[in-house]
Formats: C-alpha cells, structure tokens, sequence
C-alpha cells in the first residue's frame, strides 16, 4: 500500500522544486512583466495607475527605443555571419588530423569562461586610444591611432569583434561536434566519384551542417538581442546612443528613469521579436537536409 | 610502360607535397587565430607585472621590463579583494549546489516516471526557455524588491536555483538507463528515493560533473543580476568590482590587470582541468533534438 502510494507521489516531489525554482523567475514574471506594462508605476511609491495600451503607444513614438532597435539589429547582422564564419572555419581546421587539437581548443575556448564583466573591462584597454595595444598594431600598418569606443564609427563594430571573440569557442565545439557526427560513407563515395576538397565540402559538409547552422543562428541571435553587459560598462550605450541596444535601454528606463511601466512593455516588445525572428529562422534556414531518409 | 610510372610516381609526390603544404597552413591558420584569441589575457596578465609607468607608455611592451608583484599586493590594500572573492565563491557555489540537486532530481523525475501533467509540464518549460532572460528582468527586480531581498545575499543567490538546460541534460541521462535496474531496485526494498540516491546520481556522474562546472562558471560570471541587487559593498561579487575599480583607478591599469587576473583565474583553472566536462556539455545543448 504505501509502496504504490509512494510511486504516485515521488515523481512530483522529484520534480517540485527543480520547477518551481525555474518557473518561479522566468514564467512567473513574465506573466507579471505583461501586467506591469499595462501601468505607471515607479516602484519607488505603491501607488500606479492602469494606463492601457499608452506605454505601447508611447514606444512608437520614442526615437531612442527605435534608435534602441536598429543598434540591435546592427549587432546581431554583424555578430552572426561572424561567429558562423569564424567558429565553422576553427572546426574545419580542427576536424583534419592535426595534432594538438586538445591545446588549441582550450585557447579558442577560454574566452566563453571569462567573465563578461572582465572582459569588457579588458578589451576597453585593448581599445584605449593612448596606450591601446589595438593602436600600436594599426600603427605599424600607418594607420592613425583611433578612439575606438568613443567614435559613432566604430563603437558598435568594436563590441561586435569582442562579442566574436567570445562567442567562437563553444560554436566551434558544437560545429566539431556536429562535423565528426558525418558518416564517412559519405566523402567515401563522393571520392569514388572523384570530388575534391572544396566539393565535398560544398555538397556534402556545409548541407549536412544545416541544422547545426540553424541551431548557432537562432542562439547568436538571442544572444545578440540579449547583450549588455558589454554596452553597460565599455560604453554606456554611447557614444550618441550608438551602442544604446534594447537591452541597455531597457536598463535604463527601468533602473535610471524609474519607468518600470514602460520598462516592462518594451520587455514585451522584445519577446515578440524573439519570437519573431526565430520564426524566421526556423522558416528560412529550416529545412534540414538528411540524406539517410530517401 | 615507363612513361607511364614515371607520371604516376611524380603526381603521387605531388599530392604528398600539396598534403604537407594543407598541413602547413593549418597550423599557420589555427596559430594565428589562437594568438588572436590570446591577446587579452596575455595583455592582463602581462600588464598585471609591469609598474605603472611601464603600462601606460606608448608604444607598449609586451614582456615586462622588470616583472613585479607589487600591483597584487596593491589591489589587497586598496579593495576589500578578500571580501569580494567570498562573496562571489558564496553567491556561485550554494546556488550550483542546489540547482545541481533540483535540476537532476527533476531530470529523473521527468524521464522515469508517468504522472498526470508530465507533459504539460514538461512543454511549459520548454515553452519558457523561449523568453530571454532580460525580458522578466524588470518584473522579477520588482518581485525581489517587493519582497525585501534588494542587498541580500538570499536576493543574489534566489534567480538561480534550477535550470531548465539542467533538466534537460539530466532527463536525457536518465532515459538510458534501463527501468529493469530500477526495477530491481524496488524488489529489493528500495524506496524511491533510495534509488534516485543509490542509482541515478552514481550512474549520471559525467552528467552531474558537466552540470556543476557548467552552473559555477554561470554564476561566477554573473553580471545583470547582481549588478541590480546590490549597491553596497559588503555584497559586491568580483564581477561588479572588477568594471567599478577600472572607473576608479582608470590611471592604474597596472592594478586593473592584477585583480582582473586574480578574477578569472579560478574559473580559467577550472575550466582547463575539467575541459572534458566543457567540451560535452556544450556538445549537449547543440545536439538536442
């Protein structure tokens, strides 16, 4: 009797808390998120109003958050073809039968445990216009030294190439992982036929990557639209909001301006994107290719 | 005939040759982007011996001229550094702990049992994994605000005791091992949880390993979280001290790379003597289904 009373309840007290924990700061406020964007509230008093639909309103009319927007979208169109690229291309090297795999993995891999904050502080250094080390490189090619971070030319680009640097290393061991999971047969019969590096790679590797491919779009993009750490200590959103991202101004309008109201609806504004754009991904890059099926 | 071998013979020397020049290239290729990647942490680390004037003359040196350990001393005086590394070893290793037990205790649960709302429970959470982290940020400050835990340790450590990528993994672990074991288990007078104890987490070690340096090394970086919860210095974790003394002492960079280095030792020593656990957890989260 108890044996099968205790088969019926051990399953929910296993998953209780692991559940509870995680629904508790994720759904839970979520669903509050969605009614505090229905309000004013300042959260320094009790008191808020319901205002309706007007902090929506008001968001399409905000310069900054449409600012806010496209510095977003600027990053993640730079980051991802980057981090694809970069972290494709370390796997291609690593997966021929070269030695030291394991060295060289560790390297590319460090920068996705350091710190973000630490980095961030890092690399501002690396920028710094006086005694930058990014300047003295360039300086030996003649080129001027340049006040990376503090320029609307190149502030956002400069987080763009450390947000590669960080990124490359875990895609890369999920591209290698990816690349070792491809049945030999398959190079082995294109090779009969007589295809060469560069077809196989074409016809055999990058269709069969597809999926892996997809799976590093729609995280980079997450990632992308979820940055900022880096804009809050390397640049401070500036220089002229240039690196003001969505996040960054959701920061500020919440935790600065006290406008959790507002806060809040462009938190709700940003989850739709996301789901939006990873709709889009799924649709465009989707379709995956499986050559066992026919 | 004789012609014949003779071309043969030097198109195969071709291709050995065209093999050592692709060998060649590799490596030319994968040390290049290696010292890329290495720049900033040579650039701290190095920095982190040299004296003031050293580091911020230009052009730069890259070897220090005469190495010392004086800036690490410094950082110890100036900055409560001692504190901030316990704050920040509190604030990583009791949340890992925990999500490590919730999250592996929800993984089998999820993956060994039937019960009314498995699913349903199961797809929430998927359902949930879609909402990026900063979305609820705003709601979930208003929470802990609301409940007292703005400058709590308890506030720090409260946003990370599960982990649905925990729960996952686990629950993927679990379904391979077979019932039959579990089964056995039973007739033998286990109870439930004796076999959750006595069988899965034995058996899930890798997965519990993975799990725990992956979880630490989360919380060890953490930044948006408590960068809202705290604003005293008693609660500071090294990675709001970090960008906070860089704003201080911007004409001590010396001093900057010393406590830098100091930050990300700890998880940069974890990460090289446990990179098997890395390599398979992140190889995990990009071959699910």
């Amino acid at each position: 009797m108890w044996y099968k009373i205790q088969r019926k309840i051990a399953p929910y007290v296993f998953i209780f808390p692991g559940v509870l924990f995680y629904l508790m700061v994720t759904f839970i406020p979520a669903i509050i998120g969605v009614g505090l964007s229905f309000t004013n509230w300042s959260i320094i008093t009790p008191k808020f109003r319901w205002v309706g639909l007007r902090n929506y309103e008001r968001l399409l009319t905000d310069d900054l958050f449409k600012t806010s927007l496209i510095n977003t979208f600027r990053y993640a169109v730079w980051l991802i073809p980057g981090v694809i690229i970069v972290s494709l291309l370390l796997a291609l090297l690593l997966n021929t039968k070269v030695r030291g795999i394991t060295f060289f993995r560790t390297i590319y891999y460090l920068p996705m445990v350091t710190p973000i904050a630490v980095a961030s502080v890092i690399w501002m250094w690396i920028y710094d216009r006086r005694t930058g080390i990014l300047n003295y490189i360039i300086g030996l090619f003649g080129l001027a030294p340049r006040n990376w971070l503090n320029d609307i030319k190149t502030a956002l680009g400069s987080i763009v190439v450390m947000g590669i640097w960080l990124a490359v290393g875990g895609n890369m061991i999920i591209y290698l992982a990816a690349l070792q999971g491809i049945s030999r047969s398959y190079y082995e019969a294109a090779e009969i036929d007589g295809a060469g590096y560069w077809q196989r790679l074409r016809f055999i590797t990058l269709p069969l990557l597809k999926p892996t491919t997809l799976f590093i779009v729609i995280t980079t993009t997450m990632g992308a639209l979820r940055a900022f750490a880096q804009m809050n200590i390397m640049t401070q959103g500036g220089p002229l909001n240039s690196t003001t991202t969505i996040v960054f101004y959701i920061f500020q309008a919440a935790f600065t301006d006290l406008r959790m109201g507002y806060a809040a609806a462009m938190s709700v504004v940003l989850f739709l994107i996301t789901l939006v754009l990873t709709f889009i991904d799924w649709k465009f890059l989707g379709k995956g290719v499986n050559y066992d099926a026919e | 005939m004789l012609n014949n071998q003779q071309i043969d013979h030097s198109t195969g020397r071709r291709h050995v040759a065209r093999a050592k020049i692709l060998t060649v290239l590799t490596y030319v290729a994968l040390v290049s982007i290696g010292v890329i990647m290495l720049i900033p942490f040579l650039w701290m680390v190095l920095g982190s011996f040299k004296t003031v004037r050293e580091v911020m003359q230009f052009p730069p040196t890259f070897i220090p001229k005469d190495p010392t350990l004086a800036n690490y001393k410094e950082v110890f005086s100036r900055l409560p550094f001692a504190h901030y590394y316990l704050n920040t070893i509190i604030t990583s290793v009791i949340p890992t702990v925990i999500t490590v037990l919730t999250a592996s205790m929800a993984g089998f649960g999820f993956a060994k049992y039937r019960f009314a709302g498995r699913n349903f429970i199961f797809w929430l959470i998927l359902a949930t994994m879609m909402i990026p982290y900063p979305v609820t940020i705003v709601p979930l400050y208003v929470m802990a605000y609301r409940a007292g835990l703005v400058n709590t340790y308890t506030g720090l450590i409260i946003v990370s005791l599960s982990s649905a990528f925990g729960i996952f993994m686990m629950r993927q672990f679990c379904l391979t091992i077979p019932d039959d074991l579990l089964d056995a288990a039973r007739i033998d007078g286990s109870s439930e949880f004796g076999i959750f104890f006595k069988i899965i987490t034995p058996l899930t070690k890798p997965a519990l390993a993975t799990l725990t340096i992956f979880t630490f090394t989360g919380n060890w970086n953490a930044y948006m979280w408590p960068l809202l919860m705290v604003n005293t210095d008693r609660l500071r974790t090294l990675s709001l001290a970090i960008p906070l003394f860089n704003g201080q002492y911007a004409s001590f960079p010396n001093l900057v790379y010393a406590a830098s280095t100091m930050a990300v030792l700890p998880v940069i020593l974890l990460f090289v003597f446990n990179q098997r656990y890395f390599t398979e957890g992140i190889a995990m989260s990009g071959l699910k289904e």
